[in-house]
């Protein structure tokens, strides 16, 4: 104490340590760079989302190749092969030109039997990579170019092409050379369209399966179908399958036969063009669709489908394109999907036939009269009359993407008429993805309204008693209460819904009616008889007790309205069978007196389900806001008479209503995202209706059943993550515009 | 509504409106019922599966004449058929699947004629096949002598029996699983080298040791598993029919209607012990939970490890370092409306991110050889980062309250003694706020202990054949599937085949989860408002 160092202390005692600076330091750097890495790498999650979905929306990508020589001369047909290296060239004679993609190299088979012959007109079936023919004699004849990969040296990759010849046969019917040829080639069944210069037949093929060797192919049937003709025959076309037969005549009438069961038969006469007849047929990848392209390049889709009210399937106009232009169209349909690559004069397009969209625009460096896909759909090869021959990479993994696919009304290929469609995997190789969201948005709105429908009465009613009236002893129980309700595991209530309380609600439906009826009914009423009651007895229940004593008065109701439900079903919901007898059950009177379906795991138990999960986020955000009103604002109400209602109705609920708001959008969100209540309390099917007793299907829902099937990097993939960002921003804005108004009733409050 | 007195004379308070008081107090009376109710129907339904009930013989009018059925009750309901009449129904466990098909029956009350509580039927648990309830009628030795159940010294046998055999069944799947188990990959180990770096001798060699020790061990099971079902358990079901179990299927033997309110309740402890101890059975309708147990609190935990630090790091960040400006109230509103966004959407993310890139990085570094997917498929350790993410913006905002709440004085008092901005947080503000960072980090971990749709893209399985975490190198396996009590939920409620057997188990699953998450919030809650008492004290 008595040191004589007191006075001046020494000044190395305020220095800060080195260390000390140092770890500050570090720490700074530490936390600055932590905090904004988990707050970056949070926000990241969106942007990996729209990253993933970005290449839906991008076209297709065509890079062209070394321009290439075939032997002059005009081309009758272009083949490529599965890979797109070896594409080859038909002129008429009797060899057929290989060009090789890779170098440029040509080699030439020869085709056995053609010489001396003089072919009159071809066809090409590209899934086969059969060449019909056609001959000045009548005659009609195929043969099938085939390739194999050879691997001549380690590491060598060789594509070698080899001609499988078949059969000649005789049509039987007509005279003259053969001026028009299709095939088509289903398998087992296959069937030959020739038109001759008198007459038309349709052979139907088969392989006969022989005692010895190879099955043979021969001839089952001729359909001789010159009388069905009105003028001559300019064009004819077969399905994939050798189902449908087109037969384009010179007046521009278009007759459909269909071959099916050992039997060809007229089923429509149609006009694409009134006037003309179309220049091209063509049909597409799965045979129900054939584009027809006209003189000065119009172009129409014509699909099978049934149309409304009737059973047959016949072709109608689905969708029309703009013209190509003048020039002499080109058009090949991919193998793969609904693409179609077509162009006139040099232009050449990739048009969706779904979606009506352009997937690919390009200029090729002279007039085409051939076009080829590829077996993959990932090269195409163009062939000039003059020898030039071209081949392009085309890249488009998503052909059925689009924002018309995802939003808009689509007219799929068999449909009666454009419509919002969810359905991603089909069972066979020609399924087409159908993948609009509509169905799955409308489903998760369906299931947050009756989620809502039911949670908002009871949560906002609850939050303004429990805030205004409730006393404090008791508001500390009821709120945490509530807020462990919200943490209840969505699962357990899911499942509560499906095992539980769907097999209950089902038959009890009138009940469930009359309770939504009763219980409101019967507090208003109590509220008004109670008000008659003498001092004494309401002196009882002062103050925020009158809920415990309508705990007992609304159980007896809720037990009466449960067990009135079937009376009321005898007297209101009647069904009667077609025998006429009378049945009092509401799940057949619904519908029979609506038309809409009634299912077990229906929206009303999804709502209901889902009302629990909302109720506790509704109730605690709105008490939270209402119980901030401040003092004042209500102490002065009531000092001017105001009764406790009047004080609630005028002054806490306008003051909270902004609060109240966002409650109700925090509550939608929570709603709208939920994901296990639904997935287990509903049937999971898409569809649009509003219908109370049908299931639906959620955005939520769908990416839980269909994200782990689906291949990565697929259409079907990236739709499911369009999905989650259509979920991810309607939450998140909802709830920012929800957090924004929250935060300015806040400061109002504080300045009032 | 206007009174002849005047409203003040009706103790100040007017009755205008009050009808509408009543409307509301409904509302909270139907809330609170609606929620009292939900937990009960849990309780009530998981503690019923525990319980163990008596078994009634009845005698029930059957298509051929008279037929006796034993068997508990499930459920009564009233069935209403298509003709528009009540029927009174019953559903019984009546077991014994091989004699019925079915183990529920369904019976008309009108059709039972008879019913009484036999103290000689048994229920007895086994491996395969469900319950049985029967009478006993011996115990027939491998050696060929038998113990009938008359004779004195039956019990102490059959004790014996059934603890001989839990033993062998033990020591079989020791072999089984262990050393089998480790035989199997290292030849699968072998072969990977041998496709690497071709064939050689001592690969060769070391194969074909492994072969002979495998013929060792198979052996070995073989002679246990003879052993194991040597002894026959007979019995006989009420309508005279037989059933023989062997020994090796033998699990629990138990006399539902002999036993005293203690014996009942000894039962009951023994079977939810038995629920939370063991393996599932039976296509996961039988036996326990333990692996969904386990799987449930090492994905929760590693999930904590991860979001505690960068949850605490970021709100520190927002909340001390960062300048307050719009732009971090913008990120503050951001992050907390993350919050509310769907679950599902994080586990979409997780799949892409974290399965097929990430994974798929870690695999083309460290697993290049391996056939399968190592990382690239779901497993625990995606599963927890995935949750971390989707529950890291409740721990932010936990934290950054508790920040808040640390009164501005103590910070200004720490900086004053010279302690540099880290030492005031470090020493002053975090020990402060520990309690709230507390309860944002239970509350995460309770969010994330009950999500289930995420899990389901991110590795979540109904049945793993081994935990994440066991006594195999490295002792702790990152990339493994993992089961989860929602799953189970999830799984049994709705994929099972047989839903109907399922149910007791789904109950008890739920009942066990919900336990899991109201203790965890209970926890936050207590801790929150520990906190609060402390500064309405400590505030200067």
């Amino acid at each position: 104490m008595s040191s004589p160092k007191q006075q001046a202390p020494d000044p190395k005692r305020f220095e800060v340590s080195k260390g000390t600076l140092l770890l500050d330091r570090v720490m700074t750097q530490v936390i600055r760079f932590g905090g904004l890495a988990v707050i970056l790498a949070v926000f990241g999650i969106f942007l990996f989302i729209v990253k993933e979905i970005v290449p839906l929306f991008g076209g297709a990508e065509g890079k062209p190749g070394k321009i290439l020589e075939h032997a002059g001369g005009e081309p009758l047909v272009l083949g490529v092969d599965e890979w797109g290296e070896l594409p080859f060239v038909y002129g008429g004679g009797d060899r057929i030109t290989l060009v090789s993609a890779t170098d440029g190299s040509r080699t030439e088979l020869e085709v056995p039997g053609l010489k001396d012959v003089k072919v009159t007109a071809t066809a090409y079936d590209p899934v086969n990579r059969r060449v019909a023919l056609g001959l000045e004699d009548g005659r009609v004849g195929s043969f099938v170019v085939n390739y194999t990969v050879e691997f001549p040296e380690e590491g060598v990759r060789k594509v070698v092409a080899a001609i499988v010849t078949e059969p000649w046969f005789e049509p039987g019917a007509g005279s003259g050379p053969v001026t028009a040829l299709a095939y088509g080639d289903g398998g087992s069944a296959r069937v030959l369209v020739v038109a001759r210069e008198v007459g038309l037949a349709v052979v139907r093929l088969a392989q006969k399966r022989a005692l010895v060797g190879k099955p043979k192919l021969a001839v089952v049937g001729t359909d001789d179908l010159t009388a069905a003709m009105e003028g001559r025959v300019v064009r004819v076309a077969a399905s994939q399958n050798g189902q449908a037969v087109l037969v384009a005549e010179d007046s521009g009438k278009v007759r459909y036969f269909q071959s099916a069961a050992g039997k060809v038969t007229e089923v429509q006469v149609f006009e694409p063009f009134p006037g003309s007849p179309p220049l091209r047929m063509d049909f597409l990848f799965g045979g129900v669709s054939v584009a027809m392209t006209r003189e000065g390049g119009e172009q129409k889709i014509f699909s099978l489908f049934r149309p409304e009210g009737s059973g047959e399937r016949v072709f109608g106009e689905t969708k029309s394109f703009e013209p190509l232009g003048s020039g002499r169209p080109v058009f090949a349909p991919s193998l793969r999907n609904k693409t179609f690559l077509t162009g006139a004069g040099g232009a050449l397009t990739m048009r969706h036939l779904t979606s009506g969209a352009t997937r690919w625009e390009g200029t090729a460096p002279f007039e085409p009269v051939l076009a080829a896909f590829d077996g993959k759909s990932e090269h195409f090869f163009i062939a000039a009359a003059d020898g030039r021959l071209q081949g392009y990479r085309m890249e488009d993994p998503h052909p059925e993407a689009g924002w018309r696919a995802f939003f808009g009304k689509v007219w799929y290929e068999g449909g009666s008429g454009p419509v919002y469609q969810w359905q991603s995997t089909g069972g066979t190789d020609d399924f087409e993805p159908k993948l609009s969201l509509i169905p799955l948005i409308v489903g998760s709105l369906k299931g947050t309204f009756y989620a809502l429908m039911f949670s908002v009465p009871i949560a906002l009613l609850a939050a303004v008693f429990s805030a205004s009236f409730l006393p404090m002893e008791m508001k500390r129980v009821v709120k945490p209460a509530m807020e462990i309700m919200a943490s209840l595991p969505s699962v357990v209530l899911g499942f509560l819904a499906g095992i539980w309380l769907a097999p209950l609600v089902e038959d009890r439906v009138p009940s469930i009616l009359l309770l939504c009826l009763s219980l409101p009914l019967s507090a208003l009423l109590v509220g008004v008889i109670w008000c008659r009651l003498p001092m004494k007895s309401r002196r009882l229940f002062e103050g925020g007790r009158e809920w415990l004593l309508l705990l007992p008065v609304l159980g007896t109701i809720a037990a009466a309205a449960w067990a009135l439900g079937p009376v009321i079903e005898g007297m209101l919901f009647v069904y009667t069978d077609p025998s006429g007898r009378e049945i009092a059950d509401f799940r057949l009177w619904w519908p029979q007196a609506t038309g809409l379906p009634f299912d077990q795991r229906n929206s009303l138990v999804v709502g209901f389900m889902m009302g629990f999960a909302v109720i506790p986020v509704i109730f605690t955000i709105a008490e939270d806001s209402l119980s901030n009103v401040p003092k004042t604002l209500t102490a002065a109400a009531s000092a001017l008479g105001a009764s406790r209602w009047q004080v609630v109705r005028t002054i806490i609920i306008p003051v909270a209503s902004p609060g109240i708001f966002s409650a109700l959008m925090i509550g939608f969100g929570r709603a709208v995202g939920e994901t296990m209540i639904v997935v287990m309390a509903t049937g999971n099917t898409p569809v649009t209706s509003w219908n109370i007793f049908s299931g639906m299907r959620t955005l939520s829902a769908n990416i839980a059943v269909e994200l782990p099937e689906a291949a990565p990097g697929s259409t079907h993939y990236r739709t499911l993550f369009l999905g989650a960002l259509v979920l991810f921003l309607l939450t998140f804005t909802m709830n920012s515009f929800a957090e924004i108004l929250r935060q300015r009733l806040r400061e109002k409050n504080k300045i009032v | 509504m206007e009174s002849k007195t005047s409203s003040f004379a009706t103790t100040g308070r007017s009755r205008k409106g009050e009808p509408f008081v009543w409307l509301t107090a409904a509302g909270l009376a139907m809330g609170v019922v609606l929620t009292l109710g939900l937990l009960g129907l849990v309780l009530l339904k998981g503690v019923q599966t525990f319980w163990p009930a008596r078994i009634s013989v009845m005698e029930v009018e059957g298509a051929n004449g008279p037929e006796k059925v034993a068997g508990y009750i499930v459920q009564e309901r009233d069935r209403r058929d298509l003709q528009g009449v009540e029927h009174e129904e019953i559903q019984i466990f009546r077991g014994n699947r091989e004699l019925y098909g079915e183990k529920f029956a369904f019976l008309d009350r009108s059709a039972i004629r008879s019913e009484e509580l036999p103290d000689d039927l048994v229920l007895v648990e086994r491996m395969e096949g469900g319950h049985v309830i029967a009478r006993i009628k011996a115990i027939a030795w491998a050696d060929g002598t038998s113990t009938p159940v008359e004779a004195g010294d039956f019990t102490s046998r059959l004790d014996v029996l059934l603890k001989q055999t839990e033993e062998r069944r033990k020591e079989l799947r020791s072999i089984e699983k262990g050393e089998i188990g480790r035989n199997a990959r290292r030849v699968k180990e072998l072969r990977a080298q041998e496709k690497i770096e071709g064939k050689s001798a001592a690969i060769d060699a070391e194969l074909a040791k492994l072969n002979e020790e495998f013929l060792q061990l198979d052996a070995k099971r073989n002679a246990l598993r003879g052993v194991l079902s040597g002894d026959v358990f007979l019995l006989e079901a009420v309508d005279g029919r037989e059933i023989q179990i062997e020994a090796g299927e033998l699990l629990h033997v138990f006399h539902p209607n002999r036993a005293g309110l203690f014996g009942r309740v000894g039962e009951m402890i023994r079977r939810v012990w038995e629920f939370l101890s063991s393996d599932p059975r039976e296509a996961n309708t039988e036996g326990g939970v333990y692996p969904a147990i386990f799987g449930t609190v090492v994905m929760t935990l590693v999930m904590s490890i991860f979001v505690t630090p960068f949850g605490v790091v970021a709100a520190i960040y927002l909340r001390e370092y960062a300048r307050q400006g719009p732009l971090v109230r913008a990120v503050r509103i951001s992050v907390n409306n993350l919050a509310g966004v769907p679950s599902i959407v994080f586990g979409v993310f997780g799949l892409a991110f974290f399965i097929y890139f990430l994974g798929g990085v870690v695999d083309s570094w460290f697993f290049p050889n391996s056939e399968e997917p190592v990382f690239k498929s779901g497993g625990i350790l995606w599963a927890s980062l995935t949750l971390a993410l989707l529950t890291v913006p409740v721990v932010i905002v936990a934290t950054e309250e508790a920040l808040a709440a640390v009164p501005r004085g103590v910070r200004e008092a720490a900086l004053a003694c010279g302690a540099s901005k880290w030492q005031a947080i470090q020493r002053v503000v975090l020990p402060a706020s520990l309690p709230g960072i507390l309860t944002g980090v239970i509350l995460a971990m309770a969010r994330g202990a009950g999500e289930v749709a995420p899990l389901m893209l991110v590795g979540v399985v109904k049945s793993a054949p081994d935990l994440p975490i066991d006594g195999e190198l490295p002792f702790i396996h990152a990339e493994r599937q993992f089961m989860h009590l929602g799953f189970h939920i999830y799984d049994l409620g709705f994929q099972s085949p047989d839903s109907e057997a399922a149910k007791p188990m789904v109950f008890a699953t739920t009942l066990l989860l919900i336990s899991i998450v109201v203790v965890m919030n209970l926890a936050a809650i207590i801790i929150r408002n520990r906190l609060r008492k402390k500064y309405a004290t400590s505030s200067f």
